[in-house]
């Protein structure tokens, strides 16, 4: 298996964390200082494009020379770990760093296009990052400390079946680089299990896409919905509470359209979705207002919260 | 001695796509045995006419008016083909490479063009965001209080204690010289123009 840092790590903001889940990013930091992870969060890195890069809008090249910008950043500030929040910076930014590792006329154009814009200091030299040892998932992050996670659990959230839904962009991309079996990863499932919970390990359409399609969820939206649907019936029939997701764009997906796909087939799905990170906050007793930010989720979180209130009640 | 005359530049649509920056390392487009795995876990092909295998198919027999058809536009971009190819092919990695073919050619700007607010929000900020354009359609599916959070954004982040999401002025400039030399801008005005002109139809 890769090796998985803990210090000298880059968080990588993310464009849907920072406006629709925030509570992503803050339980991530509340979970990173809580296991001593050494991060820093930097206010200059730029967004990987992906959204505006998968609906075809940024071509290549510029997704890569943003790329390179943003790899000098986490090199000048002493922190070339990359740690995203959301599964297509991930695909995005590994994308980009083996390019500009692979292709010397590229990276020397994109050199002199740094050069030409003030950021000579951000220059990029072949092999300054490498994707697979620099540039992770940071559920990867969390993964990695599953067993100390076991030791700091305080809620018991027994009880409840969750599910994980693990991101096109994480597992397939570069599947190479994909904890366990790409086809069937359980990343999300053992930090699960290690707060006490009982998964559901596969469900039928668990590999399948969200269905956001990026350009399909916008201009094609019924095709978005049906493929959405397929895997939102699954997760009923297998009486799913808990959709645990590691991307930002999966999740608008299933808890914002929830409701609407709902009516549209006749059935109340009534599946909270979580991140994994602001789940494993809430099993070691991070405030859900405060730290895990439920208050943007659209499906609400109320499962969840009675149990923390009864764990509460026996304290 | 017969010998089968094959055209030289049979495979030109084929090794036009291997040479794109888009196209990973040893891409096989050219090993592909048309086995149909791709088409086999394809979402796009479960719900509509978009059939992978047959994307190859039409690549290898340097069929160009594949560029040309809609068809290609029912991709998710989920990967799934990409990462189950016995031979390292990527029908996914190939749709966007000819879906940048079709922009490149004019009929594919109108397919984009809506999105051009992400572009422009990207030069204003730095940052991605959902193109403004979209917000009226996703309220009645998401519900006001989508809306609500957009208002209250700032103070749920503050509440959570993130600093703020701005980047400083001087990188949002340097994003934007950046952008400029990359083609981006100019790539970008034009998809604008055709947005407009389709706005006032």
């Amino acid at each position: 298996m890769k090796k998985i840092p803990d210090k000298e790590i880059l968080l990588f903001k993310s464009c849907l964390v920072n406006v629709e889940y925030p509570g992503v990013e803050s339980s991530t930091k509340y979970l990173f200082d809580k296991l001593g992870i050494e991060y820093i969060v930097s206010e200059r890195q730029s967004c990987c494009t992906g959204l505006g890069h998968y609906a075809d809008l940024f071509d290549q090249f510029s997704t890569t020379a943003l790329a390179a910008r943003n790899f000098g950043i986490a090199k000048e500030e002493g922190h070339k770990n990359i740690a995203t929040l959301c599964a297509t910076c991930y695909a995005i930014l590994k994308k980009s760093c083996n390019i500009l590792n692979d292709k010397d006329d590229i990276r020397e154009q994109i050199n002199k296009i740094l050069d030409g814009s003030g950021c000579h200091e951000l220059n990029y030299d072949a092999d300054d990052m490498d994707s697979r040892e620099n540039i992770f998932h940071s559920v990867e992050i969390l993964y990695n400390k599953a067993d100390e996670i076991k030791d700091l659990v305080k809620v018991d959230l027994s009880g409840l079946r969750v599910a994980s839904h693990h991101a096109c962009h994480y597992c397939k991309v570069h599947h190479k680089d994909t904890i366990g079996n790409a086809r069937d990863p359980m990343v999300i499932e053992t930090l699960a299990k290690a707060c006490g919970v009982e998964t559901v390990d596969w469900y039928d359409r668990k590999t399948t896409t969200c269905g956001n399609g990026f350009r399909q969820r916008y201009m094609n939206k019924d095709l978005s919905f049906s493929v959405t649907a397929e895997k939102l019936n699954s997760l009923k029939e297998n009486d799913v509470d808990i959709l645990l997701h590691m991307c930002p764009n999966c999740q608008m997906q299933f808890d914002r359209n929830q409701e609407s796909i709902g009516k549209s087939v006749g059935t109340e799905f009534g599946i909270v979705c979580l991140n994994i990170s602001q789940f494993v906050a809430l099993a070691l007793g991070a405030d859900p207002y405060k730290v895990v930010g439920v208050q943007t989720h659209t499906v609400p979180v109320d499962k969840v919260l009675g149990k923390i209130k009864q764990t509460n009640l026996c304290q | 001695m017969n010998t089968l005359k094959i055209d030289e530049n049979s495979f030109e649509l084929a090794e036009d796509i291997i040479k794109d920056l888009k196209a990973s390392k040893d891409l096989g487009i050219l090993k592909c045995i048309q086995c149909g795995m791709c088409t086999s876990v394809c979402p796009a092909a479960r719900h509509t006419d978009y059939d992978p295998r047959e994307i190859v198919k039409r690549v290898l027999d340097k069929d160009e008016t594949l560029i040309l058809d809609d068809i290609l536009w029912n991709c998710f971009y989920c990967y799934t083909c990409h990462s189950v190819c016995p031979v390292n092919n990527s029908v996914c990695e190939i749709t966007q490479i000819l879906r940048q073919k079709a922009i490149d050619n004019g009929k594919g700007k109108p397919k984009v063009a809506p999105f051009s607010a992400y572009g422009e929000s990207f030069l204003e900020f730095g940052l991605g965001s959902i193109p403004s354009n979209f917000f009226d359609d996703l309220i009645k599916d998401f519900g006001k209080e989508w809306l609500e959070l957009k208002i209250n954004i700032e103070d749920i982040r503050e509440d959570l204690n993130l600093g703020s999401m701005f980047l400083p002025k001087k990188d949002v400039d340097d994003i934007n010289k950046i952008l400029e030399k990359t083609g981006f801008k100019n790539r970008l005005n034009k998809l604008r123009r055709c947005r407009d002109e389709e706005n006032t139809r």
